[in-house]
């Protein structure tokens, strides 16, 4: 592990909704989340901001070997935030592929800190 | 350009835990400098990728060789930096900065990883758990999606490969197998199965670069473009890495006035299924989301009008980061000299080389680099 500060987006509860920290350009209104010293597609300033707390599937696996720290399987995907970026994040429940397309929910974070999004309706 | 690939040169592919990785080095160096009957004080400059090789890697091989005294540059682009060396040689003897170049790759994968690489934890991929295959998974799923792509679809890509890999004596593995094989074996990051990801693997490439000499059969390179990724976000309609080969193919074949029908023999970075289906689609053997339908119809096996990966591809040579860039030019090499022996192109006068090295969360990719070649009589 690395002392390096952890990269991954925080989620917070606000108002009995997940959202998730980030940063967008004041000027192309450009999502991101991780802070830039500019915007990476029009060179503006950019602020932060909140995303969620739904999305769409854009692809999902299930990573099944071993990564150090983690004890597989588990189900994985990016999301495309409404209106926000497309984020990495853990699928709550059974370790098997979320259909594309699917709409789903930001859950607070678990224990590793990861970004965690479960289906909805489901 | 009037530069040429005088010779070229490998180690053996495969986990050689028990060897210095400058023995892969001395192996491919003196190979090449055989080939392009070169000797060791006519090297006046030295490219050499690795990702994870020891600071010092290229000197500490070199020297024991008496190539010392000149420019030994290395450079990273993770699966890509082989391919980067041999294009910063290429380009280097093209604007006579240098007159004869070795460029070389090497890894000994054997030291660093035991199971699949993970991105580096520094970002959010590489910090959230998702290992390097599963970043492929993510294309293949979406694929599947977009395109109706099987999952045997993607098991006729390693077949195709392993059963060229026969041919191959220096590959790491050199058995056939059925799509049912390769469907069974165990599931790595859903869609992709064990046999439809490359292996850890040790070894070194060389090529000895330098001017075209007329009268002479040579190599020369068409064309050599070597680009990084654009942003990959929200926006971004095509999956990971496809937007990044298909621009730097597009500037490779306008340099070479040549298009993707031009192409004789094709080695491509599958280091999984998916990824030589996503290559074959943006460098432009088929319509996009059509890459399934080249391997249903045999086109590119050995045999076919465009073979792609005769030498075995990454999924049966093995995949020493560093070095394949430089695997696949000496295969490249060897099917344009007529000497590639039972997985023989008939026939190839042109041929490709891409390498696409990625692992950076927010772009499309690290780099591409792709080298078009062509061989001439005198």
């Amino acid at each position: 592990m690395t002392t390096t500060p952890d990269p991954r987006p925080v989620a917070e509860m606000i108002a009995g909704t997940v959202l998730l920290h980030g940063w967008r350009c004041v000027d192309c209104r450009h999502p991101l989340l991780w802070s830039t010293p500019r915007c990476p597609r029009c060179g503006g300033t950019v602020e932060a901001s909140s995303f969620g707390p739904e999305g769409v599937v854009w692809s999902s696996t299930v990573v099944r070997v071993p990564v150090p720290g983690r004890t597989p399987p588990y189900a994985m995907a990016y999301v495309d935030l409404d209106d926000g970026p497309r984020v990495l994040a853990h699928v709550d429940g059974p370790a098997e592929r979320v259909a594309v397309g699917s709409r789903v929910r930001l859950l607070e974070q678990g224990i590793h800190g990861d970004v965690v999004v479960t289906e909805v309706g489901v | 350009m009037n530069v040429a690939l005088r010779g070229v040169g490998t180690s053996m592919f495969g986990k050689q835990q028990d060897r210095h990785p400058s023995e892969f080095i001395w192996q491919a160096v003196i190979e090449a400098l055989e080939a392009a009957e070169a000797q060791v004080h006519q090297i006046d400059a030295v490219y050499l990728g690795t990702v994870f090789g020891a600071p010092g890697v290229a000197q500490r091989a070199l020297h024991a060789l008496g190539i010392v005294g000149v420019p030994i540059i290395t450079v990273e682009n993770a699966c890509a930096s082989g391919t980067t060396a041999l294009h910063e040689a290429i380009t280097a003897v093209s604007m006579d900065r240098f007159d004869t170049v070795l460029a070389l790759g090497v890894e000994k994968m054997t030291d660093q990883f035991a199971g699949a690489i993970h991105p580096e934890s520094t970002d959010i991929e590489g910090r959230s758990g998702l290992a390097l295959p599963s970043l492929y998974a993510m294309a293949a799923t979406r694929y599947q999606h977009l395109y109706g792509l099987t999952d045997e679809d993607l098991a006729l890509v390693a077949v195709k490969n392993h059963a060229h890999s026969v041919h191959n004596p220096r590959a790491q593995h050199r058995t056939p197998h059925t799509v049912d094989e390769v469907l069974a074996s165990r599931m790595i990051a859903d869609p992709l199965t064990l046999m439809q990801c490359c292996p850890i693997a040790d070894g070194a490439g060389a090529a000895v670069v330098g001017r075209q000499r007329p009268g002479r059969s040579e190599v020369v390179v068409r064309s050599s473009v070597l680009r990084s990724g654009g942003l990959w976000d929200h926006t971004s309609e095509h999956v990971w890495g496809f937007d990044l080969i298909r621009s730097t193919a597009r500037a490779a074949y306008e340099e070479a006035g040549l298009g993707p029908e031009d192409m004789n023999v094709i080695e491509c970075h599958d280091a999984f299924t998916i990824g030589e289906i996503v290559t074959t689609d943006a460098i432009g053997l088929a319509a996009e989301g059509h890459g399934n339908e080249l391997l249903r119809a045999g086109h590119t096996q050995v045999g076919g009008p465009q073979p792609v990966n005769p030498s075995g591809g990454l999924l049966s040579r093995g995949h020493p980061l560093g070095a394949t860039g430089l695997a696949q030019a000496a295969e490249i090499v060897w099917q344009l000299q007529g000497r590639a022996g039972g997985r023989q192109v008939d026939g190839a006068r042109i041929g490709l080389i891409e390498t696409m090295g990625g692992g950076v969360a927010g772009i499309d990719g690290n780099a591409c680099a792709i080298v078009i070649l062509e061989g001439i009589d005198p």
